[in-house]
């Protein structure tokens, strides 16, 4: 997010005023959920049967999101 | 490490998953976005809308652009002023007259030395204040700011010029004090 601008140090008191708390315990994965449901409705849509899905990927959309619990794999 | 662009393509492809890698880059970043401008509250309500929205709309990702937060960062933009409009009067407010600014400035710091600089950021037009704070507080480049606002780089730096110029004095002042 770089590039340079031909005043870069005025903006510092706006910056300040800017400053957030960081999102609290659990904000930020209960969005994420809204995510996966959407992901997982996708590909049910995509193969009502699940057939393809589970011959493409070897998982439904119930495995993927588990794998939620399990994000480095 | 793959590309923002890359994962996209591979969501689109049929990795759908692909697509929360994107989100987990981006998540404290829009986070932020959002809560400088709706609030902490509002902010957690409304990130789940914008990677729903995003997710929806990833076939149409301009693969020239390897990173993603700007995108996303226009798709918050959208969400936001969605979450205003349902806020007011519908019969009033005609899209492009949408400025939650009394919003925003309830939740800024009011101490003294910052009110001077949000009585001049509340004076500057909606373009300008738009572009501004999107270099000042989300930290992206006239560029990328042009990618969120789906208008050309020149006007944005144009923009930008006019807000530094307008407020200058205000900052250097606050510059000084702190």
């Amino acid at each position: 997010m770089t590039e340079n601008i031909a005043e870069p140090d005025d903006l510092g008191p706006l910056r300040a005023l800017g400053q957030v708390e960081p999102p609290g315990p659990g904000v930020l994965e209960a969005a994420r959920e809204a995510l996966w449901s959407a992901v997982a409705a996708e590909m049910l849509s995509a193969d009502p049967g699940g057939r393809t899905s589970r011959a493409r990927t070897g998982e439904v959309p119930g495995d993927v999101r588990r794998r939620r619990a399990d994000p480095g794999r | 490490m793959e590309t923002d662009s890359a994962l996209i393509e591979q969501s689109v492809q049929g990795r759908a998953d692909a697509f929360v890698e994107v989100v987990q880059r981006h998540e404290a970043a829009v986070h932020g976005f959002l809560a400088r401008r709706a609030g902490q509250q509002a902010a957690g309500d409304l990130l789940g809308e914008v990677w729903v929205r995003a997710f929806a709309a990833r076939g149409g990702y301009d693969p020239a652009h390897p990173g993603a937060r700007p995108w996303l960062y226009g798709i918050a933009r959208n969400v936001l002023r969605a979450y205003w409009r349902s806020r007011q009067d519908t019969n009033a407010a005609a899209e492009e007259a949408v400025d939650p600014w009394d919003d925003v400035i309830d939740r800024l710091d009011s101490a003294a030395q910052a009110r001077e600089l949000i009585s001049a950021l509340q004076a500057l037009p909606v373009p300008e204040r738009d572009v501004l704070l999107l270099v000042a507080w989300e930290q992206l480049s006239p560029a990328e700011a042009a990618a969120v606002l789906g208008i050309p780089p020149g006007t944005v730096r144009s923009r930008l010029h006019r807000a530094r110029a307008a407020l200058r004095p205000v900052l250097a002042a606050a510059s000084r004090e702190t």
